[in-house]
C-alpha cells in the first residue's frame, strides 16, 4: 500500500475532484434563474486550487519522481501543466457564463443544464491535470478517455442545435477510433518491454527490435495526434469547433491540445527516446505537413471558428517542432513557453468569436466589418490576438515562435529545413489573420449600432489580452518557470 | 523471430481456409431465395412486427445507472473479504468511494432519472 504521505502531493487533484462533486450538489439547490452561482463557485474553487499547486511548485522534486508505484509523476513538468489546465478552465468558465446568458437573451430561451456545464468543465480540467502527470500507460489511457468522454458531451451541449449534435457525434466517432488504435500501440509497447510504467520501459526499450517499436509508436501517435489535432488526424477539428459551443471550442483548442502534448512528450521523451529510434524525422515530417495543411486550408475560410480551427492545426505543427527538438537546451522549454502563451491569445480570439456570435448570431468574418466603430475595445483586442497568432512582436506569440525556432536551430543542423518551413508558414498565416484586422478596421459597418459587452466575458477578455501583451514585453518569469519545469528525465 | 513462424502459418491457414470455404459456397452453392428463407430466424416462432423498433432512451439511462451501482457492489465484496487486513485506511478509502457514488446517486435522484413515467 502506498504511504499516506503520497496523498499530500495530490492535493490539487483531490481538490479539483471534490470541487466537481460539490458543484453537482450546489447545482441541485439553486433555482433555474441563478445557475451562474454554480459558475462563480467553480471559478472560486479553481482559483483556490492554484494555492496548493503553487506549494508544489515551490517544493523541489527531482525529475522522474513518481508516487503510487511509479504511476503518477509529481515533477515540475506536471506542475506546469496543472497551472495551465486550471487557468484555462477558469477563463473558459468565466466566458461561458456570459456566452449562455447573451445567447439566451437573443434567442429568448435559457440554456438547459447550465450548472452541469460548469461541473463538466471542472472535471475535464481535472482530466487534463491527470493526463499531464500520468507516468504509466494504464493511467495515460484512463486519463485520455476521461478527458475525451467529458469533451464529447461538452461539444454536443447545444441540444437543439443540429450542428452541435453533429460536432459531438463526429468527435465521438473519431475519438473512439483514435483511442482504439492508440491502445493497440500501448499493448504492443507493454508486450515488448513487459511493463506499463514509462520509466521502467525506458530502461528496457533499448533491447526491443526497432520495427516493432516503430509500429507501436505509429499507433500511439494516432491517439496523441487526435488530441493535438495533428495532420493526418485533424479532420474532426473544423467541424467540431464550428458546431460546439464557442467556449468549448476554445477549451478543446487549448486544454486538450496542451495535455495531449504533455502526454506525447512524456511518452516519446521518456519511453521511446532511449531506444535510439529515429523518431525526430517522423515528428519533423508530421510537423511540416501540419503547418502547411492547416495554413493553406485556413486561407479560404469565411467562418471565424473554422478559420481558428485550421489555425489550431497549423499551431500544432509549430509546437511539434518543440517535440522534434527535445533534448536540446531549448526544446522542452520552448514547447512549454509556446503552450502557455498560446493558451492566452487563442482563448482570447475564441472569446471574441463567442461574444460576437452571442450578440449578432453570426460566425462569419464579413460580419466583423466595422467592429472598430461598433466596439473599439473588442476590435483592438482581436487585432492584438491576431498579431500574436501570427507571431509579431511585441506579443506573446512572437516569443513563443522565437523559442521554438531557436530550439530547432540549436538542437541540430538537420532541423534547419523545419525552421525554414515554419518561417514560410508564418508568412502564409499573416494573410488570413490580417484579413480579420482589415475587415474590422477598414470595411464600413453594415449596422452602426454599438455592441454591448457583458461584464464577466469582458473581464476574461482583458485578462487574456493583458497576458498576451505582458508575456510579449516581459517574458522572463515565464522563461524561468518553464526552464525549471522542462526537465523531464531523471 | 523464427519462434513466431508457427503462429504466422496458423494465421495464414485460417485465412486461406475461410476464403476457400466461402468461395466454394459462393461458386458451387447457388442462390434460390424464397419469402420463408428471407425471414429473420426467431427460434422457430413466426416473427411479429419489424425488428427495427425504436427503443425509449430511458432504457439506456437505467442501464447506465445499473452498471454504476453494480460496480459499486462488485467493489464492496472484495473489500468486505479483506476488511481486517486493510483496517482503518481501507475503511476510509471505501467511505470516500461510496461518498462519490452517493453524490451521483443524489444527483440522479433529484434530476428524476429514477422515475419511470
Amino acid at each position: 500500500m502506498p504511504p499516506a504521505s503520497d496523498l499530500a502531493l495530490l492535493v490539487p487533484e483531490l481538490w479539483l475532484a471534490a470541487l466537481g462533486l460539490v458543484l453537482l450538489g450546489v447545482d441541485l439547490f439553486v433555482g433555474e434563474q441563478n445557475k451562474r452561482t454554480v459558475g462563480w463557485v467553480a471559478v472560486g474553487g479553481l482559483l483556490l486550487a492554484l494555492v496548493p499547486t503553487w506549494g508544489l511548485a515551490g517544493a523541489v522534486h527531482r525529475p522522474g519522481t513518481t508516487v503510487f508505484f511509479g504511476s503518477y509523476a509529481v515533477d515540475g513538468f506536471a506542475v506546469f501543466f496543472k497551472f495551465l489546465a486550471i487557468i484555462a478552465t477558469t477563463l473558459v468558465i468565466l466566458a461561458s457564463m456570459d456566452y449562455f446568458r447573451a445567447s439566451g437573451d437573443r434567442q429568448g430561451s435559457t440554456q438547459r443544464f447550465e450548472g452541469e456545464f460548469y461541473t463538466l468543465l471542472v472535471f475535464t480540467g481535472l482530466g487534463l491535470v491527470l493526463m499531464a502527470a500520468s507516468a504509466d500507460l494504464i493511467l495515460v489511457a484512463l486519463s485520455i478517455e476521461f478527458v475525451s468522454l467529458t469533451s464529447y458531451v461538452l461539444a454536443a451541449y447545444l441540444k437543439g442545435n443540429p450542428k452541435s449534435n453533429e460536432a459531438g457525434l463526429k468527435y465521438f466517432l473519431f475519438g473512439a477510433a483514435a483511442s482504439a488504435v492508440m491502445f493497440y500501440g500501448f499493448s504492443l509497447l507493454y508486450g515488448l518491454t513487459g511493463s506499463t510504467s514509462l520509466y521502467v520501459i525506458a530502461e528496457k526499450v533499448a533491447t526491443v527490435p526497432a520495427p516493432a517499436l516503430t509500429v507501436s509508436l505509429a499507433l500511439m501517435l494516432a491517439g496523441f495526434g487526435f488530441k493535438i489535432s495533428m495532420v493526418p488526424f485533424h479532420q474532426w477539428t473544423p467541424d467540431v469547433y464550428e458546431g460546439a459551443p464557442t467556449p468549448v471550442a476554445a477549451f478543446l483548442s487549448v486544454g486538450s491540445k496542451a495535455a495531449g502534448f504533455a502526454v506525447l512528450l512524456r511518452v516519446v521523451a521518456v519511453a521511446i527516446a532511449p531506444s535510439g529510434l529515429d523518431y525526430v524525422t517522423l515528428i519533423a515530417g508530421l510537423s511540416a505537413v501540419s503547418m502547411f495543411v492547416g495554413n493553406l486550408l485556413a486561407l479560404p475560410q469565411r467562418n471565424i471558428k473554422r478559420m481558428l480551427a485550421y489555425s489550431s492545426i497549423s499551431h500544432a505543427g509549430f509546437i511539434l517542432i518543440g517535440v522534434a527538438a527535445f533534448g536540446g537546451a531549448f526544446g522542452n522549454t520552448g514547447l512549454l513557453i509556446y503552450l502557455f502563451a498560446y493558451m492566452f491569445f487563442t482563448l482570447g480570439a475564441f472569446f471574441i468569436a463567442a461574444l460576437i456570435e452571442a450578440r449578432l448570431g453570426s460566425d462569419d468574418i464579413p460580419d466583423y466589418a466595422g467592429l472598430s466603430q461598433r466596439a473599439p475595445g473588442l476590435a483592438f483586442l482581436m487585432a492584438l490576438f491576431m498579431l500574436s497568432l501570427t507571431g509579431i512582436p511585441p506579443t506573446a506569440g512572437f516569443f513563443a515562435k522565437f523559442y521554438i525556432f531557436a530550439a530547432a536551430i540549436e538542437r541540430s543542423p538537420a532541423l534547419l529545413w523545419l525552421v525554414a518551413v515554419g518561417v514560410v508558414n508564418s508568412v502564409i498565416s499573416l494573410y488570413y489573420y490580417v484579413n480579420v484586422i482589415r475587415t474590422m478596421y477598414l470595411l464600413p459597418p453594415q449596422d452602426p449600432a454599438r455592441i454591448q459587452e457583458p461584464a464577466v466575458l469582458r473581464t476574461a477578455l482583458w485578462v487574456t489580452g493583458a497576458a498576451t501583451l505582458l508575456l510579449g514585453l516581459y517574458p522572463q518569469p515565464l522563461i524561468t518557470f518553464a526552464r525549471a519545469a522542462a526537465l523531464l528525465l531523471p | 523471430m523464427t519462434a513466431y513462424l508457427p503462429i504466422f502459418i496458423h494465421l495464414l491457414l485460417a485465412v486461406l481456409l475461410t476464403a476457400a470455404l466461402l468461395g466454394a459456397h459462393a461458386l458451387l452453392g447457388g442462390r434460390r431465395p424464397t419469402v420463408a428463407k428471407d425471414e429473420p430466424y426467431e427460434s422457430g416462432v413466426w416473427p411479429i412486427g419489424s425488428a427495427r423498433e425504436r427503443i425509449p432512451i430511458r432504457y439506456y439511462l437505467i442501464a447506465m445507472l445499473f452498471i454504476l451501482f453494480d460496480i459499486e457492489a462488485v467493489f464492496l465484496y472484495p473489500w468486505a473479504v479483506a476488511f481486517r487486513d486493510l483496517g482503518v485506511v481501507g475503511l476510509v478509502e471505501m467511505l470516500v468511494f461510496l461518498g462519490v457514488l452517493f453524490v451521483g446517486f443524489v444527483y440522479a435522484w433529484q434530476r428524476r432519472a429514477l422515475e419511470w413515467e
